[in-house]
């Protein structure tokens, strides 16, 4: 199962206008920026957890930390092994591996790359990305070029691992051995993959690009698309909760 | 409605053209089917009926398209694609939208329709097709068959006159691909929509168009009823197109002196057909 797969459903959360959404995502991200304090960040991913599961994508949510939480690993082991600040903590003869400081602002950052990002993965798991598009081509007058451009590369993403999947049998057919648990020679058997991926996907793009145009692809403006995205209370509602929210970040934590 | 006139056409940087000196016309209302080994150039005749030859590859072009009268060199595709609608070979890369009436409001939407029409021709074309219960769907999690007609949904939605489909039952099953000829010829007979088809399976060919065109090598070879096609028995062995068994049947027979009526085209003509063969025989006047 993708992660980044849109999951139907009618929430409060599903019902926001994709705007308001991406808006929310991202103010709840500059939320856990400007938190300070480790408990904090903690408040902010169990928060969002909490909103998942009331969305009905409690599973989804923790998976999605799950994996965040490698990111986030990586980031906690560089901090603390580069930040000096503070009195050392465990010394190895004369080498200090980590000081108080370090350790302090390690999982101050780790935990922060986990509450930023989750809202931000949450936000594909609500949203469609033509809602999302078409919202901001409609509203926020995005050329729809681009727009196109975003939809288009999210939907390429499955096709692209179908084909890649393909590829891969058929050099396994032919006696490469792919299940190896180096990853240095699983990246070796890799690469050459890449160049008949690249190839079958520029074809792909190419048969996309003319089957677009010969259904007026240049002829669409702003107010081709038929959805409307009204905005309402409920998105006021959910813009003002997520101010408060950094209003409590900024002044207390 | 479409003039194919003396046509050469050459991909870039390719040797031999995919097109040689083709001369075509293709009549309102008519059901044609296009067969050939691969590279005989069907997939370049498709290009040819709406402009994306010569306006999207580049190549030499030679000789004139014309569609309902208006050239395809002098005029963008654009132009065409109201009047011809086409369905590409890959279902998966002609799609621009994740769910299905996503995809079919895209030409809708682009080409102007007031919205107030919007919904009623969404609703008009899902019935059509039989296809109403996967309205909001998502297309990935389609089978071939129902992505084929989203296909064509999303170009029938735009009320072409001609539809052209460039192996639509190419990855689907038998009945699959029964159901989408029965689609093509209620569209064909009831809406009067001209279709070309390109077109491996020769039987299902036969079955439903009302011309059967074939090509090798940029050539056109044949250009007749289904019936007179597949009574070159000899030739299309020699093009290596596959035969419906029974028009090999009949080749024998007739080969062999036994059999000299028309070529069946079904199982039930067959049937016939053996049946009077076998009676001859029982009675000696073989």
């Amino acid at each position: 199962m993708n992660l980044l797969h849109y999951t139907p459903g009618s929430s409060f959360l599903h019902r926001l206008n994709p705007i308001t959404k991406l808006a929310l995502a991202f103010f709840y991200g500059v939320a856990c920026i400007l938190c300070d304090s480790v408990l904090g960040e903690v408040g902010f991913i169990l928060l969002m957890l909490a909103i998942s599961a009331a969305a009905g994508l409690g599973a989804r949510a923790l998976r999605l930390t799950r994996t965040l939480a490698i990111l986030g690993l990586f980031m906690f082991v560089l901090q603390l092994l580069f930040v000096r600040d503070g009195s050392p903590l465990l010394v190895i003869g004369n080498l200090c591996v980590f000081t108080s400081g370090g350790l302090k602002s390690a999982l101050l950052l780790s935990l922060r790359v986990i509450a930023t990002m989750l809202p931000l993965m949450m936000l594909f798991a609500i949203t469609q990305m033509n809602d999302l598009c078409n919202a901001l081509v409609k509203q926020a007058h995005l050329p729809y070029r681009y727009a196109f451009i975003v939809t288009t590369a999210f939907r390429f993403v499955p096709l692209f691992t179908t084909e890649f999947r393909e590829i891969e049998d058929a050099q396994r057919a032919r006696g490469v051995e792919f299940e190896t648990k180096n990853l240095i020679k699983k990246i070796q058997l890799a690469a050459p993959l890449c160049v008949p991926l690249l190839v079958s996907s520029l074809k792909k793009v190419d048969a996309s690009a003319i089957s677009a145009e010969m259904r007026g692809f240049s002829r669409r403006n702003r107010t081709s698309g038929f959805k409307e995205y009204p905005l309402g209370a409920r998105d006021a509602l959910a813009m003002a909760f997520v101010a408060v929210l950094i209003g409590i970040s900024a002044i207390f934590l | 409605m479409i003039e194919i006139n003396d046509v050469t056409f050459n991909y870039k940087n390719s040797a031999e053209p995919a097109l040689k000196n083709l001369s075509l016309s293709i009549r309102e209302g008519e059901f044609v089917g296009i067969i050939g080994t691969s590279g005989a150039g069907k997939t370049t005749l498709t290009f040819l009926l709406n402009g994306i030859i010569p306006h999207e590859f580049q190549g030499d072009f030679y000789g004139s398209v014309r569609v309902n009268g208006l050239d395809t060199v002098d005029n963008p595709p654009e132009a065409f694609c109201l009047t011809v609608g086409e369905v590409f070979q890959d279902i998966d890369s002609q799609m621009v939208a994740s769910v299905v009436e996503d995809e079919i409001l895209f030409g809708l939407e682009n080409f102007g329709v007031p919205h107030d029409e919007i919904e009623q021709k969404l609703q008009k074309v899902l019935r059509e097709l039989g296809i109403e219960n996967l309205r909001t769907r998502e297309i990935a999690s389609l089978s071939g068959g129902q992505k084929q007609k989203v296909a064509i949904a999303s170009i029938l939605a735009l009320e072409p006159r001609l539809i052209v489909l460039d192996e639509p039952t190419g990855e689907l099953d038998p009945q699959s691909s029964r159901e989408i000829y029965e689609l093509l010829r209620r569209l064909n007979r009831e809406k009067g929509i001209t279709i070309v088809v390109v077109e491996q399976k020769i039987m299902l060919l036969c079955e439903y168009v009302s011309r059967l065109v074939v090509f090798h090598k940029g050539e056109l070879v044949l250009d007749s009823l289904p019936r007179d096609v597949v009574s070159h028995t000899k030739l299309l062995k020699e093009l290596g197109i596959n035969l419906p068994r029974v028009s090999e049947l009949a080749g024998r027979l007739m080969a062999d002196g036994l059999y000299a009526g028309q070529t069946p085209l079904t199982v039930e003509e067959a049937r016939a057909m053996v049946e009077e063969v076998l009676i001859r025989g029982r009675d000696g006047k073989i």
